[in-house]
């Protein structure tokens, strides 16, 4: 009998979706001014041509010039640096929110959806229970109630052990906002994955994977979340756009990142106050709280797009 | 002739609630009363149209749906409702091809994968050995080993099927459920993958319960033949006898329903009436006398006795008493 | 009389790589008053063929030549708007699922109704009255209760029916059914080509019936044109397609054709191989690589459809078997 063979070259469903991605120039573009956020937050302290702290007040509230290319503010710092370290603030509250809140989401969303049963229904009855508390007010409740007895116990902390951890407030800063934010975020990335696990559960494959004698452990992690992962990757990339948004939100309200630490959102709070007087003051943070965001949706609809191919075989 | 499975009363029942609120509960028999023993060596086919139970059948031998009733014999225990950890040594003996070839494999796995995870899982090879012997699968079934490192988008229907039977065969089976495995394929592929299964019966004595809805590939294929209706079993018979000589009027219409290949075939052939009943309010007595023409008052009321009219041909009929011969000609 | 006319056809598919052909030059007629069979395996460009004649082709896939001509008028060259028009009076059109191609939230006879109105002008009432006419034409029982169920609460077979009976409501010259059966049980697949058969001779109008099944086509069409990787390989008389096939391609897929009647042979003859690709047919005879006659001069030219001698309207795209005249 002959064997039937093959000459193509091989082609994985990930490459082919990467390939799919670099055709949608929006998706690419998204890509780019991602990468540079990251470049920038990364490399932050290396690009900025001031410290964003340091304060020169012969120089306050200048308009934008060869020395401040975004001016400076109320305090003579300098606008670009301070953007530059808000987006390291942006960008590590994204990543970690969303960390945070993936891994919540898909560890209770699989296991509700490929288990069911008691587990299944305290999972939803827990996702509705969170999404029904108004966002904003869990974090100002949090924030509120935790602030200061963590502050005081740092301050007790660096008393005793005179270790300069305890006294950066930044850490305190952003365990806080990580958490809370995490906790309002997760419930929808639980959703997506049970109701993914669900489907892909049907599938025959899943089906010769448990007549093949398979623990369900390996059922779950080879066959199940492999298959699930697609729109979550649609939503984490959308996710990180709501985070930085979110944490841009929070910090507005001052319930975020307490300043000096720089973040758009405040930036954008003090801009506020002076925007008719000193216009660069908001719109320099506004645009690239924009840009950003956008980009992320740009990238959100590419992966989508190049995920779920649809008109092609 | 040694009986490799000996099913008993295996029956299937889903509760379901209905209305707006769930508050109507039924129950959906989609198996009654399965009672067969499958020979070692052989091809067992069902065939019925959709809702007659065939699927759920293999399903419920293999326990990959749970039985609500009946036994399963198998080495001497009774498999039907073991718990997945108790179940795991008879897996490997008792196996599966599905029907839909685009997702039987998946997509994130190579075929490499695939063929090595129940080598590996069951420890059939030593670890040095698991590529040799995805090389031998895919020799097997008729493919050059250069497809371990393709994924399933790269293959063909019938190549994928060809790749599902293979996997099937890694945990050197004994029996295997066909379920429509070849329905999905084009006409001339079922005929290389038909072949191919029977290549593989005939090289490691493989048992296959076939599930089909394609008469005339069954008849090709099968040593006996069971037709279903509506989560029963009608008629059980060598295929030879079954298709020379049917007796229950439901295997009748059935084979006068299937088109001849020949334009000058007679055109006037029996025609059943209306459509299988729903299995959530199926009729009672003989489930089919709603669209039989034999049907009688007795039909009606009394679920016919599973006999043996003629050595090994079982059939479920109160007017069906020996071949050509029934106890009433047409309805009274 | 020859009421559609295609010639030449070519469909691509838009790929990313460029244009894939997966109709390759078609020529096929029907006749007034003809019932055509079209089989052909998955890919074969079957229903692309007819879909392209009522502008349903799908995204990314395009008529780029050809002409199919019906009533004077060439269908590949007609606006959106006028395809309309065709569609729902002149040619009627039944698709393979009957389970989704009707919009689940309209009662049946108001989706009857609804092209009724659209298409021909009619009042309401005018078109409730014809909806109800047109179910009981299609053999539903009790059609005025029928006409106000909801889809879901019909039967697969049923349902099969309304569609029919919406293929038939602009009382069309042609009425083409792809794949209506394959969905379908056996014994209802059975009712239903009884229907249209039946239907065809009472309302005097061609049919064009698409089907994988050849044993299926054998009692429903006079004439039959096998399809094989987007070309016409052989279109002759039903007669001669089941006594004398003369295609290879033809003569392997009623070999491999498994039967009730005749010896129940374990092993069937199968072709080996799978049909080619859009987009990467094989240079000349585009089954050569896998048939058993091929010569070399196969792989090289594509072959024309040619007369059987003897025969003129049994056509052959083989000239290896015409020559050999077996």
């Amino acid at each position: 009998m002959t064997m039937i063979d093959i000459e193509d070259k091989p082609s994985s469903l990930w490459r082919d979706a990467w390939r799919r991605l670099k055709r949608n120039k929006l998706a690419v573009a998204g890509l780019a001014i991602i990468a540079a956020l990251v470049i920038v937050s990364v490399f932050g302290p290396w690009l900025s041509p001031y410290d964003f702290l340091s304060q020169n007040l012969d120089l306050r509230n200048q308009p934008p010039s060869s020395q401040h290319w975004l001016g400076t503010d109320d305090l003579g710092r300098d606008v670009m640096s301070r953007l530059i370290y808000g987006a390291r603030t942006a960008f590590m509250v994204a990543v970690g929110v969303t960390i945070i809140a993936v891994l919540i989401g898909v560890i209770l969303g699989a296991i509700a959806g490929f288990y069911g049963g008691w587990f299944d229904r305290f999972v939803m009855w827990f996702t509705d229970i969170t999404m029904s508390v108004p966002q904003l007010l869990l974090v100002v409740v949090i924030n509120a109630s935790l602030k200061q007895p963590i502050s005081l116990w740092m301050e007790a902390r660096y008393m005793e052990t005179l270790n300069p951890i305890y006294r950066n407030t930044q850490i305190v800063d952003f365990v806080l906002v990580f958490g809370a934010m995490a906790l309002i975020t997760w419930p929808p990335y639980a959703r997506l994955v049970r109701a993914q696990v669900l489907s892909v559960r049907q599938r025959p494959y899943v089906t010769a994977a448990r007549a093949l004698g398979l623990t369900n452990r390996l059922i779950l992690t080879r066959y199940v979340l492999p298959n699930a992962m697609g729109p979550l990757i649609v939503a984490v990339s959308a996710g990180l756009g709501t985070a930085m948004v979110l944490e841009s939100a929070f910090s507005f309200l001052g319930v975020g990142v307490t300043p000096p630490t720089p973040s758009w959102g405040n930036m954008i709070s003090d801009g506020l106050r002076v925007w008719t007087n000193y216009p660069h003051l908001l719109a320099a943070p506004a645009a690239v709280l924009a840009v950003v965001t956008v980009a992320f949706n740009f990238l959100g609809d590419g992966l989508n797009d190049a995920l779920n191919p649809k008109g092609q075989k | 002739m040694t009986a490799l499975l000996e099913i008993r009363g295996l029956a299937k029942r889903y509760d379901i609630r209905l209305g707006a609120f769930g508050e109507k509960q039924a129950v959906v028999r989609a198996l009654d009363d399965f009672s067969v023993d499958v020979v070692e060596g052989e091809t067992l086919s069902l065939v019925g149209e959709s809702g007659c139970g065939k699927s759920t059948t293999g399903f419920a031998i293999l326990n990959l749906q749970r039985p609500s009733a009946g036994s399963v014999r198998y080495k001497g225990q009774d498999i039907a409702g073991l718990d997945e950890d108790a179940m795991r040594p008879f897996r490997r003996d008792l196996q599966i091809v599905f029907q839909d070839p685009y997702s039987t494999l998946n997509p994130r796995m190579t075929i490499g994968e695939a063929l090595a995870e129940p080598i590996r899982f069951h420890g059939l090879a030593p670890k040095g050995e698991v590529p040799a012997r995805v090389a031998r699968l895919l020799e097997d079934v008729g493919m050059t080993p250069r497809f371990a490192n393709r994924y399933p988008h790269e293959l063909s229907g019938g190549q994928r099927q060809r790749v599902a039977i293979a996997r099937a065969l890694a945990c050197q089976p004994r029996f295997i459920v066909c379920d429509e495995a070849i329905s999905a394929l084009d006409v001339s592929v079922q005929a290389q993958i038909l072949n191919l299964l029977l290549d593989l019966q005939e090289k490691y004595g493989l048992t296959y319960l076939f599930i089909a809805h394609d008469l005339a590939v069954v008849r090709h294929i099968s040593d006996r033949v069971g037709v279903m209706y509506l989560g029963r079993l009608a008629e059980l018979a060598p295929s030879q006898a079954l298709f020379a000589e049917p007796l229950h009027p439901y295997t009748r219409a059935l084979l006068s329903a299937v088109p001849e290949p020949n334009p000058r075939a007679p055109r006037n052939r029996q025609r059943l009436v209306g459509e299988v009943p729903s299995p959530l309010n199926p009729p009672t007595g003989c489930r089919f006398h709603p669209r039989c023409p034999l049907a009688r008052d007795i039909c009606k009321t009394t679920v016919p006795d599973w006999r043996e009219v003629v050595p090994s041909h079982h059939v479920a009929c109160h007017a069906v008493t020996g071949p050509g011969r029934t106890n009433w000609e047409g309805p009274a | 009389m020859t009421l559609l006319d295609i010639k030449g056809l070519t469909i691509d598919i838009a790929r990313d790589t460029g244009p894939a052909r997966v109709v390759d030059g078609i020529d096929l007629a029907v006749m007034e008053g003809e019932s055509l069979g079209i089989v052909g395996e998955s890919g074969c460009g079957k229903s692309l063929t007819m879909l392209s004649l009522v502008g349903l082709l799908p995204n990314r896939i395009r008529a780029t030549g050809g002409q199919a001509l019906f009533g004077g008028r060439d269908l590949l060259k007609l606006s959106a708007k006028e395809l309309r028009k065709v569609r729902g009076s002149e040619i009627g059109f039944i698709f393979q699922d009957p389970m989704t191609s009707l919009n689940p939230v309209i009662r049946i006879g108001d989706q009857i109704a609804e092209a009724l109105i659209y298409q021909k002008g009619l009042t309401r009432a005018q078109a409730k009255d014809r909806a109800v006419e047109l179910l009981a034409l299609v053999g539903i029982p009790a059609p005025e209760e029928r006409a106000n169920a909801w889809p879901h609460e019909l039967s697969g077979g049923m349902r099969q029916r309304v569609m029919i009976a919406m293929g038939l409501a602009g009382n069309p010259k042609l009425l083409i059914a792809d794949e209506p059966t394959t969905a379908l049980d056996v014994t209802i697949q059975a009712q239903i080509v009884d229907l249209v058969r039946e239907l065809k001779d009472r309302l005097k109008m061609s049919v064009v019936w698409i089907t994988h099944d050849l044993a299926l086509i054998a009692g429903l069409a006079d004439r039959i044109a096998v399809l094989y990787a987007g070309t016409v390989v052989e279109d002759a008389p039903v007669d001669a397609i089941f006594d004398r096939p003369t295609h290879p391609y033809t003569r392997a897929l009623l070999g491999s054709l498994p039967t009730l009647a005749g010896a129940a042979m374990e092993r069937l003859p199968s072709i080996a191989g799978t049909p080619p690709e859009p987009g990467r047919r094989p240079p000349g005879c585009p089954f050569a690589p896998r048939c058993a006659f091929a010569l070399p001069s196969c792989r090289e030219a594509v072959p024309k459809l040619q007369s059987v001698p003897g025969n003129a309207r049994h056509k052959v795209a083989c000239p290896v078997m015409l020559e050999a005249n077996v």
